[in-house]
């Protein structure tokens, strides 16, 4: 479904080219689990920024669902993040002026067209399926970390993506909070939604089916 | 809910800072609004008060030059056929013409020559009021006449016949009595006699004629052309001039604190507009993580973009509606403070309010232009650096 050949990614950090992905190359199947893990400064944030069209590598392809993306418009890229590909990050993963409710909504307010009435209906089903239908009003900044998290994740759950990728969910959550969202995350890849996760945390990187290893930019071993 | 909603609800997240860029750009437009009212009636009422130190339109008989000479003897440049303007019927074509709001006085003249104490002289026969309404720097010894019997006496005219004030005096057969006698003012005032219009038509047996019309006409928001086409339409038989030179000074007075008011309101638009791109620029790099969310979702440049503007088209179109409603109420306060109205009131216009609304939206938007596309042109990487 996504495949990553020889991925490489430099960044000038004070006039110095520092190389954070060093051909990198990964295959993930559609429906996987697969859990990036490795030290701080290692390189798996920005593998996963690649992998998601956030970041453009410098080298290497990036094919999904065998198209390359690397030749992709930015335009393109941006309906493939409408789409099929949604992140959820650590930290401030919302609007903090809007309500959970159009924080959900997000995807559909790109344009001046108001929100149709079946992704309202959609969007407060994904609430409900996180457990927030009764907070949809609410700003975030009166949610608990977990409830923003969930907040991220049913957004991502109301335009139907493909694949989900999270960096560090749980990284800013305490453990009875971070275990709950990971049982979100499994439940979901449980009903075929493809999750590419980085984590620190060994015992949630073992949730997925696959784990792989980055190490000073290099992809150092895979486990099943 | 639409994309209208992101910069909406982010404007509300902080009122503080939303509020005081309103109130800034309210105040500029308010500054402008009011100075543009003023201006206005300030403009209106100057050319007003302009038009008491001269006419500056002259209608009189169509007349033929003719040059004429005979047997060797040159009897120079005669008029042919010389009649007079029926008094009433001309001043009703004058308030006729379309434009007849922009006249603001007429003062018919009826000239003729005679002998006083056996000197030739002129007499002039005007109606006081409409005389004195072109001519506020008259100034007599004595009394402006108030009776038919009654005479104004050029400084001149008056040294030249030894008259004084109160004096008796023989014209055309009939006594009248010296209620004045005018300080010089240096034109041909000086060397005439003034008498009531109606009385010297009587005494000459011309009744209902003048000899010619002086019309002051108020020229800003037309030009003076126009008035005298309506007019020449109105009389096809009369001769009627615009005094160019008096009609430029008195506008170019006019214009002068038209172009002051928008010198200064243009001082104000540059600086308040470039607060608001200022505050839109320091709104970009705040809301850096906001613009990564986005990005992450699949917002592209052109969303990123129309979310800045449209926050900045609020902006001006709120402060265009409060600023011109204050700027409004604020010219009444000003040109009662300055006392400069003289019965003249700036005008409520409800289009000129949607006018104000949309050219500041406008303008807020143009502010915001540079700023929006740097939030647009970030990088969703440089972004996530924020996240």
């Amino acid at each position: 479904m996504l495949c990553a050949k020889n991925i490489s990614k430099k960044f000038v950090s004070r006039g110095n080219v520092v190389p954070v992905l060093k051909e990198v190359s990964m295959d993930i199947a559609e429906g996987e689990f697969v859990s990036i893990v490795g030290r701080s400064g290692s390189g798996k944030t920005t593998l996963l920024n690649v992998l998601s069209t956030l970041v453009q590598a410098d080298g290497g392809k990036l094919y999904y669902q065998d198209e390359n993306l690397s030749t992709f418009s930015e335009s393109h890229l941006n309906r493939l993040r409408q789409s099929d590909f949604s992140v959820i990050f650590q930290f401030h993963h919302l609007l903090p002026y809007l309500t959970v409710l159009e924080n959900t909504l997000l995807p559909f307010m790109r344009s001046l067209s108001p929100v149709g009435k079946d992704a309202l209906r959609k969007a407060r089903q994904c609430l409900d399926r996180v457990g927030l239908a009764d907070k949809a009003d609410r700003l975030p900044g009166n949610l608990s970390g977990g409830e923003q998290q969930r907040v991220a994740i049913a957004r991502a759950l109301v335009k139907s993506s493909k694949v989900l990728f999270a960096d560090e969910p749980t990284g800013s959550l305490d453990r009875a909070t971070g275990e709950q969202i990971m049982g979100l995350l499994s439940e979901l890849h449980e009903e075929g939604l493809t999750v590419v996760m980085v984590t620190h945390e060994p015992a949630y990187a073992r949730l997925a089916e696959r784990v792989v290893e980055i190490e000073d930019g290099l992809m150092m071993k895979e486990s099943t | 809910m639409n994309i209208l909603t992101i910069p909406l609800r982010n404007m509300r997240r902080r009122p503080s800072k939303t509020m005081l860029l309103l109130l800034v750009f309210s105040l500029g437009v308010m500054s402008i609004v009011a100075l543009y009212q003023v201006s206005l009636v300030v403009g209106h009422s100057l050319e007003k008060k302009l038009t008491a130190f001269g006419a500056n339109m002259i209608i009189s008989p169509a007349t033929e030059k003719l040059s004429v000479s005979y047997g060797g003897f040159h009897m120079g440049d005669m008029l042919v056929d010389v009649e007079n303007l029926p008094e009433e019927e001309t001043v009703l074509a004058i308030r006729s013409i379309e434009l007849k709001d922009r006249i603001s006085a007429i003062a018919p003249k009826l000239v003729t020559m005679t002998k006083v104490n056996d000197i030739a002289v002129a007499l002039v026969g005007v109606h006081w009021r409409d005389e004195r309404g072109i001519k506020s720097y008259w100034a007599p010894r004595g009394e402006f006449p108030s009776a038919s019997d009654q005479v104004l006496v050029g400084s001149q005219a008056a040294a030249k016949l030894g008259l004084a004030v109160e004096d008796r005096v023989s014209i055309i057969g009939q006594d009248f009595t010296v209620s004045g006698i005018l300080h010089e003012t240096g034109g041909d005032d000086d060397t005439v006699i003034f008498l009531n219009l109606h009385t010297l038509q009587a005494l000459v047996g011309r009744s209902n004629a003048t000899s010619f019309i002086e019309v002051a006409a108020l020229c800003n928001g037309c030009p003076i052309e126009d008035i005298v086409a309506q007019i020449r339409g109105q009389l096809p038989n009369a001769e009627v001039k615009a005094l160019q030179n008096v009609v430029n000074q008195r506008m170019a007075s006019v214009r002068f604190v038209q172009k002051l008011a928008f010198s200064i309101s243009l001082v104000i638009l540059v600086t308040a507009t470039s607060m608001v791109g200022l505050s839109m620029l320091s709104a970009v790099n705040e809301r850096k993580k906001d613009i990564g969310i986005l990005r992450s979702l699949g917002y592209g440049k052109p969303q990123i973009f129309i979310i800045f503007c449209i926050e900045a088209g609020f902006i001006g179109v709120l402060s265009g509606l409060a600023g011109y409603l204050g700027g409004f109420g604020a010219s009444f306060k000003a040109l009662e403070f300055l006392s400069l109205s003289d019965g003249v009131s700036p005008v409520f216009s409800v289009a000129h309010l949607l006018l104000a609304c949309a050219a500041f939206g406008l303008i807020t938007v143009v502010a915001a232009v540079y700023p929006a596309w740097k939030g647009a042109g970030v990088d969703p990487s440089t972004a996530l650096v924020a996240l």
